[in-house]
């Protein structure tokens, strides 16, 4: 793989030092670069994904909000954090290459941690929420690592096997309740918010800070729920941009692209692998420490092998060779859910039909979709489907996996 | 073998061994006996219902395990295929008002083609391409049946009342079996034993062995895999149905049977070492067995050493997990694994 780029890092922000050099370069993942008339800015092609994640996030709600998509803006905060895990998610399946089944058990530890612990649900005591937090990270962080050392080695279909039997023992022990710190099946549902969260006509407030009369106008917009949870997804979304970007980042994919090759090359492949593990899970974790608050409580149709299907599925549809594939697919999947289960009528002018009966079952056209996809490219996916289309369309966009 | 023969092969077994599988071995047996101690009726009871559950186990993970260990794929659609079956079933006896025995033929069949066509459409792209493709498609193939079995027969738990020559129940001396449970025993036994013959005594499996070894090789020696490729996967995907068919007879059917069962067969595949058929029915029996007599182990352990703890109530649903983890550590490709494959 050549690079004409002034950096001997196998890295695609070579290209853009580049740019300026040449009109047409080969970045380091071979596709060409072609400048046109206009060639975007090198700053920007560098930092395309910190700018797009802020741009989301600003323009979410709104978007969201619109009569013709989904009318609700509330919904826009769980749509963030399903975006977030599916993003830690595909940190494992994407860029390193390993299926898992069961990171429905790591979003739930981050869940019931933060429940039980604001709850002081059965044998637990109560516990601020920052501690909850971290102690769901932390825990979700150390089954990674202990399931990662047991199971990275088997290769990849005994490792999505494994994952799923784990997570499965999981929901099946939340089941059983013990100490009856998990609920059972009705989950955790009272006094499992946080102090600083109140509910005020459905959406949350948050009330850390009493702001006086004068200074409400002014101020009053930072009580924002999903303020919060915008700031939390930028950060965690940008720390998981880095590790992508760092060294440890590239290993993992070159470990999945060809492993015998890595460790050809003296690289610990199980190590990396474990250590992805690690970071999926927490990150995940994360996500559920967020849900937790944002649902009022912790349920466990959340841990159910459901839950993990459905994140493959928005992560392969999303396109798993690429950043923004993650959030693509969480975006599809939710828009899709919200959208078609409320659609009703299908109006064609002269006839109409009532869809909506069809419509409840909309997983099965996802399903479809999702297979089409598996066949044609398992790793592109819409995002990448999105790219191509924007590279013939607009020559100057950088054409390169793993963005 | 004679009488000699047969005591030098033990001792050399016996001796061959190392020692802490021999502990091991003596502290299994020793839990056996304190179980059976504890209980004895009820461990001959459970010990029949275990061996029982086994053959069902086996008769579910049979299409899986064929069809992976076979032609290489993943089957994830095989609980919702399985789920389907069930349903068919319910369609045949209940609504259409056939016997019984008549949906031991048309669920199979009709659920089979519905293999032939995935298999046709979707699977056969995706042979050339990794494993992990061919688990994401049928993946998404279990989404698009459950959701049509959801569209079609609604959300309900539905049932309906077995044949009535099979409703009562046989005495074998110590313990009562419901002969339908006997039924579904002799059926696995019949498949297993036809599947065994049809791929080690027959051309026809024996092309497919070779096809799943070196496919390039096989056709130019002149045999149509497609068409070998498509019966296997018929095979298996019938197989499943009709252990669904048995399964809605004697237990009912419900929307989240395919995933408990799916779940269930990778357990008893990957305890059994993927690929090998012999490895699932032993991995069946090994976990059926353990599923009925773990619980009283433990109360018998208990009562021996007056630690209560021991037996904990509900272990049930996680024994075949805790086998899966003790395998998989001691004998990692599990019991009769062989290597490379899927690896």
């Amino acid at each position: 793989m050549s690079t004409t780029g002034t950096d001997s890092t196998s890295d695609s922000d070579a290209d853009a030092a580049a740019h300026e050099q040449s009109d047409e370069t080969t970045n380091a993942e071979g596709g060409t670069i072609t400048a046109g008339s206009r060639r975007l800015p090198a700053w920007f092609v560098r930092y395309r994904v910190p700018i797009g994640l802020l741009v989301l996030v600003l323009l979410l709600r709104p978007v969201v909000g619109l009569p013709f998509m989904l009318g609700i803006e509330s919904v826009a905060p769980a749509i963030l954090i399903m975006m977030l895990f599916v993003a830690a998610f595909n940190l494992l399946f994407g860029y390193t290459g390993l299926l898992s089944f069961g990171h429905a058990m790591f979003f739930g530890f981050g869940m019931y941690a933060s429940a039980i612990a604001m709850s002081g649900h059965g044998a637990a005591p109560e516990l601020p929420f920052f501690v909850g937090a971290v102690i769901g990270i932390a825990i979700a962080a150390l089954v990674g690592y202990l399931l990662g050392r047991l199971t990275v080695g088997k290769g990849e279909i005994y490792f999505a096997f494994l994952t799923l039997a784990a997570a499965q023992a999981v929901f099946f022990i939340s089941t059983r309740d013990p100490y009856g710190l998990t609920g059972g099946s009705n989950g955790i549902s009272q006094g499992a918010q946080p102090t600083w969260i109140e509910s005020f006509r459905g959406q949350l407030r948050i009330t850390l800070i009493e702001w006086p009369e004068s200074l409400l106008s002014t101020f009053g917009w930072l009580d924002d729920w999903y303020l919060l949870v915008g700031v939390v997804f930028l950060g965690a979304m940008l720390v998981l941009w880095q590790i992508v970007r760092s060294p440890f980042g590239r290993t993992l994919v070159a470990i999945r692209e060809n492993e015998a090759l890595a460790r050809a090359m003296g690289v610990n492949t199980a190590r990396y692998k474990v250590w992805a593990f690690t970071f999926s899970g927490g990150f995940s974790a994360l996500a559920g420490v967020l849900m937790s608050v944002n649902n009022h409580g912790a349920s466990q149709a959340w841990l159910s092998i459901t839950t993990s299907g459905d994140t493959v599925l928005m992560a392969v549809l999303g396109g798993i060779h690429y950043f923004f594939g993650a959030i693509m697919g969480a975006f599809v999947w939710e828009f899709a859910s919200g959208y078609l289960t409320d659609f009703g009528v299908l109006n064609l002018g002269i006839v109409s039909f009532d869809l909506s009966r069809e419509l409840s079952h909309w997983q099965f056209l996802l399903g479809a979709l999702f297979v089409v996809v598996v066949v044609v490219s398992p790793t592109d996916g819409l995002w990448g489907y999105l790219r191509s289309l924007a590279t013939r369309l607009g020559k100057h966009v950088p054409v390169s996996n793993d963005e | 073998m004679s009488t000699l023969q047969f005591s030098r092969r033990t001792r050399e077994l016996v001796s061959n061994t190392s020692s802490a599988w021999l502990a091991f071995g003596v502290v299994l047996v020793v839990a056996l006996v304190a179980g059976f101690v504890a209980r004895p009726e009820l461990f001959v009871t459970q010990a029949v219902g275990g061996l029982v559950y086994g053959a069902i186990l086996i008769l579910i993970t049979l299409g899986l395990s064929l069809i992976l260990g076979l032609m290489g794929v993943v089957n994830f659609a095989h609980g919702a295929l399985f789920m389907l079956g069930a349903y068919v079933s319910y369609s045949v006896v209940a609504v259409w008002g056939l016997p019984f025995w008549a949906a031991l033929v048309i669920a199979p069949l009709l659920v089979g083609l519905v293999g032939v066509f995935i298999e046709a459409t979707v699977l056969r792209r995706l042979y050339d391409a990794e494993p992990i493709v061919g688990l994401l498609a049928t993946y998404g193939l279990t989404l698009m049946i459950e959701e049509t079995i959801l569209y079609y027969w609604g959300a309900t738990p539905l049932g309906y009342a077995k044949p009535v020559i099979l409703q009562n129940s046989v005495s074998l001396g110590v313990t009562r079996v419901s002969s339908f449970r006997l039924f579904m025993l002799g059926v696995a036994t019949l498949v297993v034993i036809a599947v065994y013959l049809l791929i080690t005594r027959t051309d026809f499996g024996l092309t497919v062995r070779a096809g799943v070894q070196d496919g390039e090789m096989t056709e130019f020696v002149g045999v149509n895999l497609p068409i070998r490729f498509t019966a296997m996967f018929f095979l298996g995907t019938a197989i499943a149905a009709l252990a669904g068919v048995l399964q809605a007879a004697e237990y009912g059917m419900n929307s989240s049977m395919g995933q408990t069962f799916l779940i269930l067969s990778f357990v008893v595949v990957v305890v059994g070492g993927v690929g090998s058929l012999f490895g699932s029915v032993v991995s069946g029996v090994v976990i059926g067995e353990a599923t009925y007599l773990g619980p009283l182990v433990l109360v018998g352990i208990a009562e021996y050493t007056n630690i209560a703890a021991i037996s904990v109530t509900g272990i049930r649903g996680l024994i075949p997990y805790l086998v899966m983890l003790f395998v998989l550590l001691v004998r990692p490709r599990g019991l009769f694994g062989e290597e490379g494959l899927l690896e």
